[in-house]
């Protein structure tokens, strides 16, 4: 044993692995495991809401597409067409009141007239616009006549649905002689729409003669008094020239129009990806168009935005470059937990104090030049952005303060030594430089926003519409509904599994991939621009 | 050789080292109470080589580190890695106790590293054992944020030493071997932080020499320190010496000259020259060893 | 020769000091007006909810507030006097006076009573559900902070841990409904709650934990290692107690989110109204699968529900007051605790 290296040596100097082992595991690996596992749970429960939000909403394109074919085969679609004549004309009635308004307003406030012989001034106008809108009467009876026809075929659809539905449970419980007892009575779309369709004649027939006597009540306008107005009365005729000559398209879309042409599958994605309506539980037809939604989200975010980047960007270059050291101490917990502020809770303050006190403003004579003042409506874009706006800013200002952080010392320290001031060496370097972490700022905050659920669903108005981009910047002023807010909103409203329901779990689908694309945005920005501090 | 053996047998085996204890006499028990007249590692007598390294290629990702080293360090000697910056000395170091396995894309591609002639790269071999034996002192102090005394006991209660007595032997014990016992016996319930740079170094210092391993690598252990705590650091060296076979990465040269017996000089990655520190730093036998302790590069 | 009134370094007005005041004076502006709206939504609360919770005469707290259910407001004039009361009261005083038993009465729901069963279901919810947050976070924060060496997988898990963080909690609840309450079948209960929350703040948790974990110096692994600890041994002495603190801190951010969001619950877990309390139930195991009132819930449905006016006002402004007390609470009991913790570990 006089010599250590020999072959005894290994087992001298004892390092060889002697541990416990399970299935091949020592513990430190089985510990190792353990929190590799836990690490996988953000992938899992991705993954996760992924699946579910598939499974209970990929259902809603067979429906949809299933709701289509009926709209169009119970003749729905045909109705629709002459519905659309008649509110094409309802449109132009609604301006030839507006120019009503115009001339009342003329003559009150120009002309000073007392009201009453305002209206008297008016009455030979009242009488053209009961004529013009008189005209289309025979159309309109004829329409509803349709519309009963067209829903009763679609009734006696869903009834033969629902009995195969019955006919099918009691087969599934095995109850063979009530199953054969449900009465079943097919439904042929071809037989049930000819007394439909038969009408056409006679709407042709109406149409044209609806045609000439719009035409006709033209010659009877009355002067208007106003270069302006006498205008917008030209407008108005060649506006009704152009409706009376679209006419014969009707007839001949109503002539082409067949209940048997297939609905192409991609109908059912685009009639909810580009759809202008989201119309539920009516009793006519449902549709569930997203875009009147995804405007009212974006809307209230682009508020949001305007007001809070910035905010939340000044603070942070404020309190990052600027401030002392005592103030930065106590401003940014303070602005930190304005984030702790719960959603909710500000909701809630914008229906109690924010709301009303917006409108008060809005009332206030001398600032009548905003856009879009005086507004009545006390929940509306403004009043849901301003409070979203507040949840913003704290993370804006989070995010672009670390952004500014980054920005190296040399790089002020270099600025300073060649006799910048303060204030250039932050337009021109530290800003520059931080750029793109303070926009994945902004964007981090654009996707808590949008993502935002109480307060939109409290605050926003809750009217599910496009909001009318005509009024310009006073748009902000209307009331819309939002993504977030309309799961929040009918998802306890709904019936599981029906069409309603799987199309809130596609709005779902949405919001989640609008998410994910924001975050991948922002990240992408920060990987690309970030400095090399070498 | 042999009459060691029994001393170490009357040392209570620890539950870790049961298996091992009764097998040979030169085997190690894992907690070896130390005493001044019987020190640990006494495995090797003095001169002896204990660490073996030959052929050595080191990587980094794809960047090699070390090319073909080949050294035998002796035992109960103090043994000197000396070149400049990125020569490839400490990465050496930590081989020694595969502390390189912490950093990702690590590898040794070829050679091997014995230590009493166990190739401690081999896959059958347990690090944690390997350490336990291979201690270590790092450039930057770091001692826990714990009182002295756990500072001390954190290597022994890990192997499951929980008596009092003899725990309170052992700090004794390391705090004056290193040199330390005087300065803190008072307040050994203290944190190790709120001890001065070079008495944090000397706490590392017993704390590694606590667990009694055989070998203890240093890491710059002074380059953070003042003139004053450096020589003490250096001065302890030198008693330590004694019971334990030390490596030592240094900046300093004059500390190289002062406190080793064998330096070993690196550059870009190479042993240019191993030999005696005397010769090293009086007659070297290569031009670019000379030129560099001479001052004339690095 | 006197002395020259101006030296060459003489600091001087001009235009780019001016407009460099000016700017600071915007910068300034901005960030106290973003304070300003905080104190003002936080001031209105405070102000028109005390009235709520506190009271002129002793014990000077509205204790029916914070132990009663709440039940709809009876307003009625009986002989000539203008009573306010709620719906038990109003049901023994018409037994007491049964000339009372047709008397016209406008009533309220919710604004009478107090809050107490939304306030119960709020700690459940939060308790619960951190719970889960923080085993799942904590140790996925170890995994990737200790163990993991780079590479696809860990990129994978750290891009899935970013997204997630971006996820609407309208999705989360959509997700908890679709998954807890349907798939599952555990209907509207504190468990669906617990789990839809928990998964909604694990980013938080997560991120904060590694941050902590990253903050204690690589020298203590290092030393620990290089005494013969295994990487366990490691992890637990000489890594875990030190970043425990900033774990905490993690925490409280969370509990913010977790106790004041209402989407995700809506579907999952809340009630608007339940008579019983959360431990009255008839078998143990029925406890976890039972929904509860919560507060932001119960501020939901009064400020949205019901109409605005002085009656119903009290109990608005009351419960959003005790819903912010509850919040601000929970957050100054951590901060609290981090500081205790943080004077223990030094470094």
């Amino acid at each position: 044993m006089s010599e250590p290296n020999s072959t005894a040596a290994p087992a001298a100097f004892a390092i060889q692995k002697r541990r416990l082992r399970l299935l091949g595991l020592t513990l430190d690996d089985t510990i190792k495991a353990f929190f590799g596992g836990n690490a996988v749970v953000a992938i899992v429960v991705l993954t996760l809401i992924t699946i579910f939000l598939l499974r209970e909403g990929l259902g809603f394109f067979a429906q949809n597409s299933q709701s289509l074919r009926v709209y169009r085969q119970a003749g729905l679609e045909y109705v629709d067409f002459i519905r659309a004549e008649v509110d094409d004309h309802t449109a132009l009635t609604r301006y030839l009141s507006d120019l009503r308004l115009r001339q009342l307003t003329d003559l009150t406030e120009v002309k000073k007239l007392s009201l009453e012989d305002a209206n008297a001034a008016l009455t030979k106008f009242d009488e053209f616009a009961d004529k013009f809108s008189g005209t289309v009467d025979p159309l309109r009876s004829m329409l509803s006549d349709l519309t009963e026809q067209a829903t009763a075929i679609k009734t006696k659809f869903i009834v033969t649905g629902d009995k195969k539905e019955e006919r099918r449970q009691l087969l599934a419980e095995g109850k063979t002689a009530e199953a054969a007892a449900v009465q079943i009575e097919e439904t042929d779309f071809a037989a049930e729409l000819k007394p439909l369709v038969a009408t056409l004649p006679a709407f042709k027939e109406g149409n044209r003669e609806f045609g000439r006597a719009l035409l006709a009540t033209l010659d009877g306008a009355p002067v208007m008094p106003a270069p302006e107005l006498a205008a917008r009365m030209e407008k108005l005729k060649q506006l009704t020239r152009d409706y009376v000559a679209g006419l014969p398209a009707v007839e001949h879309a109503l002539e082409t129009w067949d209940y048997a042409r297939p609905i192409p599958a991609w109908k059912a994605v685009s009639s909810f990806v580009f759809g202008r309506q989201w119309l539920t539980a009516s009793f006519w037809q449902d549709w569930y168009g997203v875009i009147p939604l995804f405007i009212g989200s974006l809307m209230v975010s682009i508020v949001a935005l305007v007001l809070a980047v910035p905010l939340g960007v000044g603070a942070a270059i404020y309190i990052n470059q600027i401030a002392s050291l005592r103030e930065q101490r106590i401003i940014k917990p303070c602005i930190e937990f304005i984030s702790a502020i719960p959603s909710v809770v500000l909701g809630f303050f914008g229906i109690a104090v924010l709301g009303q006190a917006l409108r008060a403003l809005s009332q206030v004579s001398w600032l009548s030049w905003m856009p879009g003042f005086p507004y009545s409506e006390r929940l509306n874009i403004l009043t849901a952005g301003c409070l979203l706006a507040l949840i913003a800013v704290p993370t804006i200002f989070t995010l672009a303060e670390d952004a500014l952080n980054n920005v190296p010392r040399a790089f002020k320290e270099a600025s300073f030594a060649l006799g910048a001031s303060r204030l250039q060496t932050i337009v021109k370097i530290i800003v520059p430089a931080s750029l793109s972490g303070i926009i994945s700022a902004v964007l981090l905050g654009l996707g808590r926003v949008v993502g935002e659920t109480m307060v939109v669903l409290l605050c926003a108005g809750n009217r599910i519409a496009i909001p009318d981009f005509t009024a310009g910047l006073s748009v902000v002023t209307q009331p819309v509904h939002t993504m977030t807010g309309i799961i929040a909103q009918e998802m306890g409203e709904v019936v599981r599994g029906s069409i309603h329901y799987r199309a809130l779990f596609v709005v779902g689908l949405v919001l989640f991939a609008l998410s994910l694309l924001i975050n991948y945005v922002a990240q992408g920005i920060v990987r690309k621009y970030r400095i090399s501090i070498g | 050789m042999v009459t060691a053996a029994p001393i170490l047998m009357d040392t209570p085996p620890s539950a870790s080292a049961k298996s091992s204890a009764g097998k040979s006499p030169f085997s190690l028990p894992t907690v070896a109470v130390p005493s001044v007249s019987a020190p640990g590692g006494l495995a090797a007598p003095a001169g002896e080589t204990l660490v073996d390294i030959s052929h050595l290629d080191f990587f980094y990702q794809t960047s090699q580190a070390l090319h073909d080293i080949n050294l035998k360090i002796e035992a109960k000697k103090v043994t000197a890695f000396i070149g400049p910056s990125g020569c490839g000395k400490s990465t050496l170091l930590r081989c020694l106790n595969r502390m390189n396995d912490l950093i990702d894309g690590t590898r040794v591609a070829r050679g091997t590293i014995k230590i009493h002639g166990v190739d401690i790269y081999q896959p059958d071999v347990d690090v944690i054992e390997l350490r336990k034996r291979v201690g270590m002192v790092f450039q930057k102090s770091n001692p826990f944020p714990k009182s002295i005394y756990e500072n001390i006991t954190y290597g022994l209660r890990l192997q499951g030493l929980n008596d009092k007595a003899k725990l309170d032997a052992v700090v004794e014990k390391s705090l004056r071997g290193a040199a330390l016992w005087d300065e803190v016996k008072d307040r050994l319930d203290s944190s190790g932080l709120g001890l001065s740079g070079g008495q944090q170094q000397r706490l590392c210092i017993a704390r590694a020499i606590a667990v009694e391993p055989e070998v203890i690598l240093m890491d710059e252990p002074c380059s953070a320190l003042d003139p004053v705590a450096t020589a003490k650091v250096e001065e302890l060296i030198q008693e330590l010496r004694e019971r334990f076979t030390i490596v030592i990465v240094t900046h300093n040269m004059q500390q190289a000259a002062r406190c080793s017996d064998t330096t070993a000089f690196f550059y870009l990655g190479k042993l240019i020259e191993f030999a005696a520190t005397r010769d090293i730093f009086t007659n070297p036998a290569n031009a670019q060893t000379e030129a560099y302790v001479s001052g004339r590069f690095g | 020769m006197s002395a020259p009134a101006v030296h060459r370094f003489q600091s001087q007005p001009n235009a780019a000091r001016r407009s460099e005041r000016a700017a600071f004076w915007l910068f300034r502006a901005a960030t106290y007006l973003v304070l300003a709206c905080g104190l003002g939504v936080f001031g209105t609360i405070f102000f028109k909810g005390a009235g709520t919770v506190f009271k002129a005469e002793a014990p000077f707290i509205n204790t029916t507030f914070f132990t009663d259910a709440p039940e709809s407001l009876y307003i009625f004039e009986f002989e000539g006097k203008k009573y306010e009361m709620g719906d038990r009261a109003f049901r023994a005083f018409k037994e007491k006076h049964p000339a009372a038993a047709k008397v016209k009465s406008e009533s309220y729901v919710y604004s009478a009573g107090g809050i107490f069963p939304c306030i119960v279901g709020t700690v459940l919810l939060v308790v619960g559900s951190m719970t889960i947050a923080l085993v799942l976070g904590v140790c996925a924060a170890i995994y990737l902070n200790e163990y993991a060496r780079d590479g696809l997988f860990i990129r994978f898990v750290r891009l899935a841990i970013l997204n997630l963080a971006g996820v609407p909690s309208i999705v989360f609840g959509l997700f908890g409904f679709g998954m807890f309450v349907i798939y599952f079948g555990w209907n509207v209960s504190l468990l669906a709650g617990w789990f839809t929350l928990a998964f909604m703040v694990l980013p938080v948790v997560i991120t904060a934990s590694e941050e902590s974990l990253k903050a204690v110096p690589k020298g203590f692994r290092e030393g620990s290692l290089a005494l013969g600890a295994t990487k366990w041994q490691t992890i637990r002495k000489n890594v875990v107690p030190y970043a425990l603190p900033g774990i905490l801190t993690s925490s409280i951010l969370g509990i913010a989110r977790v106790a004041g969001e209402t989407a995700p619950i809506m579907f999952t877990a809340a009630y608007v109204v339940r008579d019983k309390l959360p431990w009255e139930v008839e078998k143990a195991g029925e406890f976890l699968f039972q929904g509860v009132m919560a507060l932001p819930y119960h501020i939901y449905v009064v400020s949205s529900k019901i109409p605005q006016n002085d009656y119903t006002e009290r109990v608005q402004y009351g419960t959003a007051f005790v819903f912010l007390l509850v919040v601000a609470l929970i957050a100054a009991s951590s901060i609290l605790l981090r500081n205790h913790l943080r004077s223990r570990y030094k470094w």
